[in-house]
């Protein structure tokens, strides 16, 4: 062992038979004027020391340029990541849309078939009442019997009165919705 | 051989490359690393006011973009040279190339930009070679691409 009243070159001679080597900096700076047997071992060290370097400068290379990819793949990904969520998100407004358009577009269909039958019913109603008001006038002209015409009449002129309201609102409404989008 | 040297950068696998290629170079037989603009600014500034003026490293590297710190490396390199009194050769080691950028630092008395890259060391064997002529003035301001 290398101890305190060692001179500088007996403790580097024990460090060169237990093969230990020095490293960093202080190799550098010892001096030249030591015997051929010390200036060997320094020399050793040196290379030794430059090879630990250039091992430890080569890994440390490589792990800073994984460390780049690394965080420019996160870069990427946060990126992605981002693009995605404003993709999703116009995918959610087009569902969004197309189920508002179906729903508008079954809701109109509905509309035009109660709409249509409306109608049909008015034209029917209407139809039948003008029928019935030419025959009792026919009726009334030819001095026939009128009490099954006249009743049919005022019956059906009961029944349009009263649904009247109901039928208008029914072709308003059905106009509002088939206009609007 | 340069006496002694200072880096400024916040990245610590770089403090590593740094000094195994100085080590490689032969570069300095001291080097120490720091990991922030304000870490340097507060050596800087006691070096300045308390002394001793000798403690100062003989060259200074400073990073550019100093992620955690209050400042960047260009407005270090305007406190050391303006409010510190100058007297350390100064540049900035950057992976950018910015031409503006590298305008700002030669403004505030940079002497040098050094682009970092994975092959450093023929850059830091270039500057090596320049480095008489920075420490009297005479080189010009140079990037070493």
């Amino acid at each position: 062992m290398i101890n305190p009243k060692d001179t500088v070159q007996e403790a580097l001679l024990k460090a060169k038979a237990k093969r230990v080597y020095l490293e960093g900096n202080l190799v550098k700076i010892l001096s030249k004027q030591f015997p051929a047997e010390v200036k060997e071992y320094i020399e050793e060290c040196k290379t030794k020391d430059k090879q630990a370097r250039k091992k430890r400068l080569d890994v440390t290379k490589q792990v800073q340029s994984q460390n780049k990819e690394l965080a420019q793949a996160a870069e990427d990904n946060e990126k992605l990541m981002a693009e995605l969520q404003v993709a999703l998100k116009e995918a959610e407004n087009l569902r969004d849309e197309a189920v508002e358009d179906l729903d508008m577009m079954q809701k109109r269909t509905q509309f035009e078939l109660i709409g249509l039958i409306v109608r049909v019913a008015l034209i029917i109603i209407v139809g039948v009442g003008l029928t019935t008001t030419v025959l009792y006038t026919i009726a009334m002209m030819a001095n026939k019997d009128t009490t099954i015409l006249g009743n049919a009449w005022s019956n059906l002129f009961g029944i349009l009165l009263t649904n009247s309201f109901s039928i208008i609102g029914t072709i308003m409404g059905v106009k509002y919705a088939t206009e609007k989008k | 051989m340069i006496d002694s040297i200072l880096l400024v950068d916040d990245e610590d696998l770089f403090h590593l490359v740094f000094e195994d290629a100085c080590s490689l170079l032969d570069m300095t037989l001291s080097l120490e690393a720091l990991n922030s603009s304000d870490e340097a600014d507060k050596l800087f500034r006691k070096w300045f006011v308390e002394g001793p003026i000798d403690e100062r490293p003989e060259c200074v590297f400073v990073d550019l973009n100093i992620i955690g710190s209050s400042f960047d490396g260009i407005e270090l390199i305007r406190k050391i040279n303006t409010d510190y009194g100058n007297g350390v050769v100064i540049g900035i080691i950057s992976s950018s190339d910015d031409n503006q950028e590298i305008e700002k630092a030669k403004a505030v008395g940079a002497q040098f930009w050094i682009i970092k890259s994975d092959e450093i060391e023929p850059r830091l064997e270039e500057f090596l070679k320049d480095y008489d002529g920075y420490v009297n003035k005479s080189a010009a301001f140079k990037v070493y691409k």
